[in-house]
């Protein structure tokens, strides 16, 4: 799970497409066209004003802050999709049974069902974390089978575990299980070949 | 699945965030605003440019459609349009992951297509006896196609192999559902061509 800013990429995408495809344009009217040679000349006049600003010191020294500081908010976006991922402990619960209170820790929840899924023969890795979404906490269990094994049998045991574990806290957690395949699947399979 | 929280995660898991895309433009950006930066110091401090000063560099691109050849200009333009396109598709498509949602109660599950279409040509090869070697299965965002070449003499059901497959596909419950495509091609097939 990640929480990257995928409308602030899109966005950005957008933007550069569209000064591409504009400048591309107007470079093809240039050549094309006969009013187009007017049409570059007076878009980039427009800007060799601003351009011969920077001949003096201190519009010179503005237009480098203001780069500095594009430079900046970009480093920040790209920083913010790299670090998209987050992550959120699970939170140690309780619940009231005959025999008193029972806690379970965040660690030890996590750690006896990768157990579980790792005791079984064809699962050949399980991950179990918990993530924010909305500022909501969903655990992640992520299974990676033996190719070949039918992902609704997978399924069917994670959904298992994570009801006994529902069960044992007292509380329901909002789960999203996803299945893999990947170079250790195909690694693992006994003879056959990869559709 | 009625959470909207989990509703978020299965459309997350599904789609691609772009962020490759995303930061190959932002690093090219910043390269740019970097060489721009330091070009403007350099004429500022009296230096000399490391390629071309600001002022020269902006004349020159006024005079390009007078300095350059008319061809140079499709070029570049063309170019530019291209990748402008490109990445407009980028931004735009919704850019689906070979991932398909499986309808599972309360719970959000996500699947490789690779798992679902090992899980199927296994399904098969057990149901109906033909060796799993024999059977190729691709799944793609709304059909899974599946071939099968027995060997000769080999009798085999097409109208049986349909429903086996799609008994199994109903029962994963695949969210967008699927169409199957079914063929059967004996070797004779394959060195007729």
């Amino acid at each position: 799970m990640n929480a990257t800013r995928r409308g602030l990429n899109r966005f950005i995408l957008f933007i550069v497409s569209v000064a591409l495809i504009a400048t591309g344009g107007l470079l093809l009217a240039t050549a094309l066209l006969p009013g187009g040679r007017d049409a570059w000349t007076s878009v980039v006049v427009g800007f060799q004003g601003w351009l011969v600003g920077i001949g003096r010191e201190s519009a010179g020294w503005g237009a480098v802050a203001a780069i500095a500081v594009l430079a900046i908010v970009l480093i920040v976006l790209a920083a913010a999709a790299v670090r998209g991922r987050r992550e959120a402990p699970l939170q140690s619960a309780g619940s009231e049974s005959t025999a008193g209170r029972i806690t379970i820790t965040d660690g030890f929840a996590s750690q006896a069902m990768q157990n579980a899924l790792g005791e079984r023969d064809e699962i050949l890795s399980a991950r179990i974390t918990s993530g924010e979404v909305d500022k909501e906490s969903v655990l992640h269990v992520a299974v990676t089978p033996r190719q070949n094994t039918s992902p609704r049998q997978v399924v069917e045991y994670v959904d298992t575990l994570v009801g006994n574990l529902a069960t044992l806290t007292g509380r329901e957690l909002r789960t999203y299980i996803s299945v893999h395949s990947g170079l250790r699947a195909k690694l693992a399979r006994d003879n056959t070949r990869l559709n | 699945m009625t959470d909207t929280t989990l509703r978020t995660v299965v459309r997350r898991e599904t789609h691609s965030p772009r962020t490759g895309a995303m930061l190959t433009v932002v690093i090219l950006l910043l390269l740019a605003l970097v060489y721009a930066g330091i070009e403007i110091v350099l004429a500022l401090t009296g230096q000399s440019p490391l390629l071309i000063a600001p002022g020269p560099a902006l004349q020159a691109t006024v005079d390009a459609p007078d300095a350059l050849a008319p061809a140079a200009l499709y070029v570049i333009g063309a170019g530019l349009v291209i990748v402008g396109v490109i990445v407009l598709v980028l931004a735009l498509k919704p850019g689906r992951l070979s991932r398909h949602e499986m309808t599972w109660g309360e719970r959000a599950v996500v699947v490789d297509n690779g798992v679902v279409a090992s899980a199927l040509a296994q399904h098969l090869s057990t149901e109906s006896g033909i060796a799993r070697d024999d059977i190729v299965v691709g799944v793609a965002h709304r059909s899974v196609d599946i071939t099968v070449r027995p060997p000769l003499g080999v009798p085999v059901d097409q109208a049986q192999l349909r429903r086996i497959v799609e008994q199994e596909i109903a029962g994963y419950e695949l969210v967008p559902a699927v169409r199957t495509h079914l063929s059967v091609r004996r070797p004779e097939d394959k060195e007729a061509r």
